[in-house]
């Protein structure tokens, strides 16, 4: 992308983004809630339109329903409640579009493939609703690798899970990454679980993009011009960031209750305590 | 008159071609109504079409050609207002009350109106002609064809929306297809169970179904033969026994869905108990 920028609704999302996603390799999109992240990943499925600057999709303007991109949605409505199977799911993922009777011969040996990569053959033919909520992300993770993508784009793949399917989740996304060759863009709300398989990461806040190394933008001067206010960045002993200064969109990404009445300071000092105690427990 | 001899006449005989035709699309079609939780938009699409039945006689047509204009209307409104599920309660509940009153106002400019009305709340399955049968029969057929045609990328849309815009499906293109396709099974399930329990063959057999298969296209099936069992019961026991066959027809469907869930608790305690 060379200078993009986004505006729907009159209201402009972000501007003067310009990266480029290289194969087999992995970028974080990081930011705020609602500050353009999964935006981002509309423009790249042509969903939603540039409109200035350019962006090209393997050499292409972005295209709907290109085999070369996977794309795994944020909140899939069936999850919770479907009684479809994870393979009947994985299946939608090969021929979902497609009208009319006919059945692919090559269906079957595509599913198991995409199934076994994901390491969800044994509990694939359960209903959704019975799995797990890492079970569930590994089967929608089957389901955007069915094509074996050359670009797969991930919404928030991590929400919703606990620390040890987080660490899991990773995993098989660095495996997907490795034995397709795929370049992966994920999109997240706090970098620390992604950062040891991360190349690039896209920042996205106030309507601007910054885009780089982990090192070239999650520091404390590139983040502290990109905010407008002062962020600090403590490193914990295993190479975990804390960041400090803007803790309301960052630090409590779930909408839980803030403990009233507490400074900025107080706040972060909290968060730094809760991940020391993850780390030495 | 003996059983069979009954069931030989040709109302009855006319009934069962349109029981079974209504039946399997309204099985089908039903299936998604429960996959998209949209149970309400075809109550409320029912309730529309009271209004456009009650237009058509008012001004002297066939209480089938106001329900379906009336029907597919409300659908395509629907399709096109609750798109994004999130929506959809308002939408459909607005259309719902305002078709309502729509009906009452014509009902009311409309005299000698009592007996098209109960037909169209309770459904008159034995009072069908042969011309009935046949048009029925082809938009169930038609229905049937399309869902089957369809099937895929109507399943896709329904349980992933945004995969499947993201795989260049159109999200508006479907619902409105669907919100068409359950228009049109409204319209010939009301020949046959009327408005007030167009729910018996839309909703209660597919949600049966579901319980017993996590397989789209089996519970699709399955929802199919369950509507089609509980029609063609209905009509016997209606004439074997007597009683409108709407009345056991949505009896039965209920009684299916009933089962499923006595079922259903019945195999979580084995689970359960395999488990402890």
């Amino acid at each position: 992308m060379r200078d993009g920028g986004v505006v729907l609704g009159g209201r402009t999302i972000w501007r003067n983004a310009t990266f480029a996603v290289e194969p087999g390799t992995m970028t974080a999109v990081l930011g705020p809630n609602a500050s353009g992240k999964s935006t981002l990943l509309n423009l790249i499925l042509g969903l939603v339109p540039l409109s200035e600057g350019s962006l090209r999709v393997f050499g292409e303007a972005p295209h709907r329903g290109n085999r070369r991109v996977g794309y795994m949605a944020q909140s899939r409505a069936a999850d919770t409640t479907s009684t479809m199977t994870g393979r009947d799911y994985v299946g939608l993922g090969f021929d979902g579009p497609r009208f009319g009777w006919g059945r692919d011969k090559g269906k079957r040996e595509v599913i198991r493939r995409a199934l076994a990569l994901t390491g969800t053959t044994s509990f694939c033919d359960q209903p959704l609703h019975s799995l797990s909520g890492g079970q569930r992300q590994r089967i929608a993770l089957a389901h955007a690798t069915v094509f074996s993508p050359e670009l797969l784009l991930l919404d928030e793949p991590l929400a919703a899970l606990d620390l040890a399917a987080q660490a899991e989740i990773v995993d098989l996304i660095n495996l997907i990454r490795d034995t397709t060759g795929a370049a992966v863009v994920v999109v997240a709300h706090d970098l620390n679980p992604l950062a040891s398989i991360v190349n690039q990461v896209l920042w996205i806040a106030r309507r601007q993009v910054r885009s780089g190394s982990v090192d070239e933008v999650v520091n404390e001067s590139v983040l502290s011009e990109l905010y407008g206010h002062p962020i600090e960045i403590i490193v914990t002993p295993r190479g975990r960031r804390v960041i400090v200064g803007l803790e309301e969109e960052f630090a409590h990404p779930h909408p839980h209750p803030h403990p009233q009445g507490l400074t900025h300071a107080e706040e972060a000092h909290e968060h730094l305590r809760e991940v020391y105690e993850e780390e030495t427990s | 008159m003996s059983l069979s001899d009954l069931l030989s006449t040709p109302f009855v005989q006319h009934a069962f071609y349109a029981v079974s035709a209504v039946a399997l699309a309204a099985g089908a079609v039903g299936y998604f109504v429960v996959l998209r939780h949209q149970a309400f938009a075809a109550h409320a699409i029912g309730h529309v079409g009271f209004a456009g039945a009650a237009g058509a006689v008012l001004i002297g047509l066939s209480p089938i050609v106001g329900l379906l204009v009336f029907c597919l209307g409300a659908g395509l409104l629907i399709g096109i207002g609750g798109a994004s599920l999130d929506e959809n309660d308002a939408v459909v509940g607005v259309t719902l009350t305002a078709a309502l009153g729509l009906g009452v106002l014509f009902i009311s400019l409309y005299s000698g109106y009592a007996n098209a009305t109960y037909s169209i709340l309770f459904g008159q399955i034995l009072g069908v002609t042969w011309d009935d049968v046949g048009l029925v029969a082809a938009l169930s057929l038609g229905v049937l064809l399309v869902v089957s045609l369809s099937y895929r990328p109507l399943l896709f849309a329904s349980v992933d929306a945004q995969s499947a815009a993201a795989r260049g499906l159109s999200i508006r293109a479907m619902s409105l297809l669907f919100m068409a396709l359950l228009a049109i099974t409204t319209v010939v399930a009301i020949q046959i169970v009327g408005v007030l329990l167009v729910f018996s063959l839309l909703v209660a057999p597919a949600a049966a179904a579901e319980v017993f298969t996590s397989r789209p296209l089996r519970a699709t099936g399955l929802a199919m033969a369950i509507a089609l069992g509980s029609a063609w019961a209905g009509l016997f026991f209606g004439v074997w026994i007597g009683g409108p066959v709407s009345f056991w027809i949505t009896a039965l469907a209920a009684s299916s869905y009933l089962g499923a869930r006595l079922f259903d608790r019945n195999r979580v305690r084995h689970v359960r108990r395999a488990l402890a």
